[in-house]
């Protein structure tokens, strides 16, 4: 375990001098803030203007939320496979990687520590602005936090795992499968309901959604936050439940993932692949 | 060898550049399996999810087929960002950049080649997105006034792929903060172009700043072609024809420009060979 978290450390704090120490300070934070600032405002103008008064404050709110938690899905997910991509084929230091003593969940795990730490500042910032600049009703109380910090901590795991799964996937695949990692955080934006309530949804693809751990996770956020249940599907779902679906879907998610990294990782090295260069 | 057969052999191997460089992405965009759904089923999933949300607020019909016409340009500005605004940092770093530099063809060569390419593979993704949002969410496209629009979107993507020739140049320059200045285009942009709904609602100032991007007038402009009055439109639909075209004329000399400006400098500065820099 000590050894595990000395690689995780060590990783995180290279993923951070790729991410910044080069990086002008001013533009670095410009960067950070630029996605969840820019998707709120865009959510924002599609509630409060066009949608010509039908929409409430509360129905901002709901979207406001889970656009910005879900942050942290699309930067884990697609920042552990760009992570491979970049090493492999930008840097060229996987195969370096693969020769120190190290083995790569802890290395991928560091990796994803910068990724989350990067996602906590922009959704933090968003969610300041919610609160002060759109003037959405967000409780700040500080129990309400501490629960918070576990949920999403809770959450995160199951994010990290797979992103390991995205992460073996890469592996095998050729640079430009970058599209096919982003689509599937698309995928996942479309069916936990980030933006819009399940119900919305076929009957089929709520089933998948009722499926996905991050459906619960964002449910979870949002009735921390607002003290109400929005999902109809979850209504009669207590809090508790909520959280044991999550924890359980989590563990199943890190058995899973785990296994087909290493499957993946073994069918790289079978074909050579560490070193690939796919950028056409 | 006369002035007129030293003309015909620039062009012809110019031309043979152009082709190749696109060949390498037509080809290279259907080797990939993982590519082709990439490409076209998961884009889709995302725009999709704004379709929900205008459907989630009971919004007029109208704004789901904002959407899908956003979604589909999406796919083209971020070909732009990605493969042809940061794609000579990346070559520089794969050591490729040096191999264009002594070859003799033009640098704009290239570029029209990675330019015309691009379009080709992303092409794919728009259709499926633009297939996917007609046959799927029954958004309304009318039919008979598809050529117009289909002018106008050609006009468009000549003047955004000359940005993002501009923009080769600059992000090189830049060196590896090209990478977030990329993510800085991105989002704000979908913003600032109106892609999600129409770019008059932003206002006259903000949506004159937005104007100077290519993308949001021509989006404008389509829209007002399929919707007339229900599309919102910004500017008037005769106007934007000529200011693409200007556009496209006033950055491909300001690409040409930035080309050469990139490379004396990058030679002056010994910047155009080392990796990772």
């Amino acid at each position: 375990m000590k050894r595990f978290w000395e690689v995780t450390r060590a990783a995180a704090w290279l993923g951070w001098q790729v991410e910044a120490n080069w990086a002008d300070p001013v533009l670095f934070i410009a960067y950070s803030f630029a996605k969840p600032l820019a998707t709120t405002l865009i959510l924002f103008f599609m509630v409060q203007v066009v949608s010509h008064g039908h929409a409430t404050r509360d129905t901002f709110l709901f979207l406001f939320l889970g656009n910005t938690f879900f942050l942290y899905v699309s930067e884990v997910l697609v920042g552990l496979s760009w992570a491979i991509f970049r090493d492999r084929e930008d840097f060229e230091t996987l195969k370096y990687v693969y020769l120190a003593p190290i083995r790569m969940i802890p290395y991928l795990a560091g990796r994803a520590l910068t990724k989350i730490a990067t996602a906590t500042l922009g959704a933090t910032v968003a969610l300041l602005f919610g609160r002060f600049v759109l003037g959405l009703s967000i409780s700040g109380a500080p129990d309400v936090l501490l629960r918070l910090v576990g949920v999403v901590a809770l959450g995160l795991l199951g994010i990290v795992f797979l992103g390991f799964a995205l992460a073996g996937a890469a592996l095998i695949m050729a640079r430009h499968s970058m599209n096919l990692n982003e689509g599937l955080t698309g995928a996942f934006y479309l069916l936990c309901g980030a933006v819009f309530p399940i119900e919305v949804l076929p009957k089929w693809a709520q089933g998948v959604s009722l499926a996905l751990p991050f459906t619960y996770w964002l449910e979870l956020i949002r009735r921390l936050l607002t003290g109400r249940a929005y999902a109809a599907p979850l209504a009669s779902l207590g809090d508790g439940a909520l959280v044991g679906i999550l924890a359980l879907s989590t563990v199943l998610l890190g058995v899973a993932a785990t296994a087909w990294f290493n499957w993946c990782e073994g069918i790289a090295r079978a074909r050579g692949l560490i070193d690939w260069k796919t950028n056409y | 060898m006369s002035s007129r057969e030293a003309l015909a052999e620039t062009l012809r191997v110019n031309l043979a550049a152009v082709l190749a460089r696109a060949r390498v992405r037509v080809v290279a965009s259907w080797r990939e399996t993982s590519w082709v759904v990439g490409e076209t089923v998961f884009p889709f999933l995302t725009m999709a999810a704004f379709v929900l949300v205008y459907r989630g607020l009971h919004a007029p019909r109208i704004y789901e087929a904002f959407v899908v016409l956003g979604g589909a340009m999406t796919a083209y500005w971020n070909n732009v960002l990605w493969s042809m605004a940061s794609q000579f940092f990346w070559e520089k770093e794969q050591g490729q950049l040096q191999l264009y530099l002594i070859t003799p063809v033009s640098r704009m060569s290239i570029l029209l080649g990675m330019a015309l390419g691009g379009i080709a593979m992303t092409t794919t993704r728009a259709v499926a997105i633009l297939l996917g949002g007609t046959l799927l969410f029954h958004v309304p496209i009318p039919a008979d006034r598809i050529l117009p629009a289909l002018g106008l979107f050609l006009l468009t993507l000549a003047a955004v792929y000359a940005l993002g020739m501009i923009l080769s140049s600059v992000f090189l320059l830049w060196g590896r903060s090209a990478w977030h200045t990329v993510t800085l285009f991105q989002e704000p942009v979908y913003l600032l172009s109106g892609f999600y709904f129409p770019v008059s609602f932003l206002g006259a100032f903000v949506g004159a700043l937005a104007a100077l991007l290519p993308i949001t007038l021509g989006l404008d402009g389509i829209r007002q072609i399929f919707y007339g009055k229900e599309a919102h439109g910004f500017v008037p639909l005769a106007w934007i024809p000529p200011i693409e075209i200007a556009l496209f004329a006033l950055f491909l000399f300001l690409a040409h420009k930035a080309l050469l400006l990139m490379e004396t400098l990058g030679k002056r500065e010994g910047r155009l060979t080392i990796r990772g820099g």
